[in-house]
């Protein structure tokens, strides 16, 4: 079996790592360009090619239509969903969209775990190039707060990218991880973790026992539509406003122009986490320039509310804790936005401590995951992560009200058993509803999924079906059946409300074969037997070369025996034995070719004066 | 399989030895199923006592969680993994009800079959129904004042009132608190004495009454700080 890597999917940018075995630390795996940060950008051709991270980044200005960023809002969620992200982002909505939304890129249409699963193809070749072997299974992190159709539609993303997903763990959580094993850090520890796209906050005690460390969560909350990203958005709105009063000018009617702003946005959002001030500057589409200097306060002003919106989760996970600020020994800031100076200072200033940021905040999340990953690759039993879900579980009851079977914060792997009878006479159906998260009514919750237990015709409450509700590791909801009356265990169809079923994953999966980059082993093998043919095809010509008869008799033999060898590996499936055979039959030929250069070489300088060479 | 044990024998689906409900076959280490309708007390090695050692409790469940958690398994048969995914899940579950005091009784009720888990009763309690109704006319009133900015009545007194009617439910849940903690001493101490069932259903009749009265004050403190939030 292949190494298990850790991935950070993250929604501006994604990465990999894993642990290295001669430091004992995780790392982060670098792509074609020296940088662990792979943007998540995918980008379609009209040939149908998938071009991932940086190269698709620069379409975005030039083919923005072909091009998708931040699909990671779009994870697990239905059209209705994302009515306020369609005002702002770019996203082309395919008509047809139902229980999963569909996006057109270019003349193709995709669902958003096709798209992350791009991504994380990207990554898995980036992990096999740097490993020279083939990587089939992950850990992927998931922002905490996620629910259980983002979590199945990250999973599936994994599964359509041929990785086994091990574990989903959670960002802030795996951050924990990584800054636990940097800081030999106990007692207990916030997680305040603000990304691109989605914000954490996680309440975790670190306990040292004689097996080893314990990484307990005792409660979470967040947004996982609150990050970064906001803050563009914002900043994008204020000069499309700035632009139309000035210019008299609707710069969202021109798709290439507002992505370069939007790039300039973000320079300047960049610069101002160091510098006092920033200047934006834009060739407009229609002549003229948009120049405009940004002060840091005049920023601070903008986005204080959106840095506020971060403070009632983190009071949230903190009530929940039953734990007042003053009492965390830690607070660890994690994801790209905590660069953001006045994030710090809100930070410093709740929790009354100097937050932690002493490892790349972009990197963190990938590092814990990698650690995670090590463990469940080599079964090393020193540390244990005991990770709670983000949301109460219930079931729809008469008059449409929730019924909490599993509440939030629980320890996972979690479960609830619950009885179900029937209310009619020869009912052969108990349907059920199951939602997600902390409202009264049934319609102010996530719905899940339906399904039907099938019992037999009885009278009315003579059925005894027993539902058994078990949220696993991953904050994934798995549902088992049992007919108490006959003991029989009945399987459960359920019907995800926002996610692909198995058969779609299915025919996606057939589907994919067709971008699908061939298997890391295959597309070596295949290159091992192309060079192994080429070898043949020159050294059969060398011996027929007239210096060939030069050779002796034993010579002769070890390269016919060397080819022989070579032909044997070539039919087999085995990339490093063709390997070994090229090297061999290269150390048998060194002679021949030695002699043939001599020849070659004499014949070059035939009719020449020593000077002139 | 002890000499005179009146339960069926549970044996190792691995190797065949008798496995006596523990969490790992003491012949081949392997992950055992849970014996039907398991006791959370059980499941932590603990005698059914209301008072718990909440640092003993967590140590148990750490040690549990080293053997336990799906982690272990990552490498295991799927039958192990589903094994391990269901004992890790119940022991969460049962550390969870086992820690919170609330939570715990309200478990032992339901296994008594007295409760249903999580269930509370709305009706009022006999002996706070004047008290009931005097709050709700108070609620009412501060509810009409309030719609017509308090040119309809005295809002600040109103208000002053229900902070009054709040402090005195405060007062009453305090006491109810101290009765259910007297009621734990008494059921460990039955416990102890190996007490028969009929004076154990006696304890847990008065607890449910208990828990009963307590969930309905609690709702009716919170139901008050609701409308003097928006007041």
């Amino acid at each position: 079996m292949g190494r298990v890597v850790g991935i950070d999917l993250g929604t501006t940018y994604s990465l990999v790592a894993l642990h290295d075995q001669t430091s004992g630390r995780p790392k982060c795996i670098q792509g074609p360009y020296g940088e662990t940060l792979c943007p998540s950008i995918v980008s379609v051709d009209a040939d149908g090619t998938i071009v991932v991270g940086e190269a698709a980044r620069r379409r975005l200005l030039t083919q923005p239509e072909r091009t998708i960023y931040s699909v990671k809002r779009l994870m697990g969620r239905g059209v209705a969903d994302v009515q306020d992200e369609l005002r702002i982002f770019p996203f082309r909505i395919d008509p047809e969209s139902q229980h999963v939304i569909r996006v057109r890129l270019g003349e193709r249409v995709f669902t958003p775990p096709e798209i992350s699963a791009f991504i994380l193809r990207e990554l898995k070749s980036w992990a096999e190039e740097f490993l020279d072997e083939a990587v089939d299974r992950a850990v992927i992190t998931v922002p905490a707060y996620f629910n259980d159709a983002q979590r199945q539609a990250t999973r599936d993303a994994g599964r359509l990218a041929g990785l086994e997903v091990l574990r989903l763990v959670n960002e802030p959580t795996a951050a924990a991880l990584a800054y636990g094993l940097h800081e030999q850090q106990r007692g207990r520890v916030a997680v305040y973790d603000f990304g691109g796209g989605t914000f954490d906050i996680s309440i975790l005690k670190l306990i040292s026992t004689t097996e080893g460390d314990i990484y307990q969560v005792l409660s979470t909350s967040g947004d996982t539509h609150l990050g970064g990203d906001d803050i563009d958005n914002l900043f994008q709105s204020i000069a499309h406003e700035e632009i139309r009063a000035a210019q008299g000018l609707d710069l969202a009617q021109y798709p290439e122009a507002t992505q370069e702003l939007r790039k300039a946005l973000i320079r300047a959002k960049h610069e101002l986490s160091s510098a006092e001030s920033a200047t934006v500057q834009l060739a407009l589409p229609t002549g003229g320039e948009y120049v405009r200097e940004v002060g840091r306060a005049e920023f601070e002003t903008w986005i204080g509310p959106i840095i506020t919106r971060t403070m009632s989760p983190v009071k949230q996970a903190l009530a929940d804790a039953g734990l007042s600020a003053s009492e965390m020994d830690e607070v660890v800031l994690v994801g790209g936005s905590t660069r953001v100076p006045l994030v710090r200072r809100t930070v410093e200033e709740f929790f009354g401590r100097r937050p932690h940021a002493e490892l790349n905040p972009d990197e963190v999340v990938a590092l814990g995951a990698a650690v995670q990953a090590n463990i469940l690759e080599t079964g090393v039993k020193n540390m244990l992560l005991l990770d709670v879900t983000p949301l109460s579980l219930g079931i729809e009851t008469m008059g449409g009200v929730v019924a909490k079977i599993i509440p939030r914060n629980s320890t996972v792997p979690a479960s609830a058993q619950e009885l179900f009878t029937t209310g009619v006479d020869n009912q052969t159906g108990i349907d059920i509803h199951v939602l997600q998260g902390e409202r009264e009514l049934a319609k102010d919750c996530r719905s899940l999924a339906r399904f039907q237990l099938k019992v037999p015709p009885a009278a009315a409450g003579m059925a005894r079906v027993e539902v058994k509700f078990l949220i696993d590791a991953n904050g994934i909801l798995q549902v088992g059946a049992r007919d108490l009356r006959s003991g029989e265990q009945r399987s459960v169809e359920v019907q995800p409300s926002y996610g692909l079923t198995d058969a779609e994953i299915e025919k996606m999966l057939e589907e994919s074969i067709e971008y699908a980059e061939q298997d890391f082993s295959e597309r070596q093998l295949i290159e091992a037997r192309n060079e192994g043919e080429s070898m043949l095809h020159a050294t059969e010509k060398a011996l027929a070369e007239p210096q060939a008869a030069d050779l002796d008799g034993n010579e002769r033999k070890r390269i016919e025996a060397a080819m022989a060898a070579l032909r044997a590996a070539m039919a087999s499936t085995d990339y490093k034995l063709v390997r070994a055979r090229v090297d061999e039959l290269n150390q048998a030929t060194m002679g021949l070719a030695e002699r043939m250069m001599n020849r070659a070489l004499a014949t070059a300088l035939e009719g020449k004066r020593l000077e002139e060479v | 399989m002890k000499p005179g044990d009146a339960k069926p024998a549970a044996t190792c689906w691995n190797c065949g030895a008798a496995t006596a409900g523990e969490h790992f076959c003491p012949a081949c280490s392997k992950i055992q199923p849970l014996p039907a309708g398991t006791d959370y007390f059980a499941f932590f090695g603990l005698a059914r006592k209301l008072r718990v050692d909440a640092v003993d409790l967590e140590k148990r469940f750490h040690q549990l969680s080293w053997k336990l958690h799906p982690d272990n398994f990552a490498q295991a048969s799927g039958r192990e993994r589903e094994l391990s995914l269901e004992r890790a899940s119940q022991l969460n579950d049962a550390y969870r009800t086992l820690a919170d005091p609330i939570r715990r009784i309200e478990y032992l009720l339901a296994r008594a079959g007295l409760r249903k888990e999580g269930q509370q009763k709305q009706q009022a309690p006999p002996e706070l129904l004047e008290e009931v109704f005097e709050l709700n006319e108070s609620l009412d009133e501060l509810r009409t004042a309030r719609k017509s900015d308090g040119s309809n009545g005295d809002l600040a007194g109103l208000k002053r009132r229900l902070e009054a009617e709040q402090g005195s439910l405060q007062h009453k849940l305090a006491a109810v608190d101290s009765q259910l903690e007297g009621i734990f001493h008494e059921w460990d101490a039955a416990m102890d004495a190996g007490a028969d069932e009929s004076s154990q259903m006696k304890l847990m009749t008065r607890m449910n009454e208990l828990l009963n009265r307590r969930s309905y004050i609690r709702n009716l403190v919170a139901s008050v700080r609701q409308e003097l939030a928006e007041a």
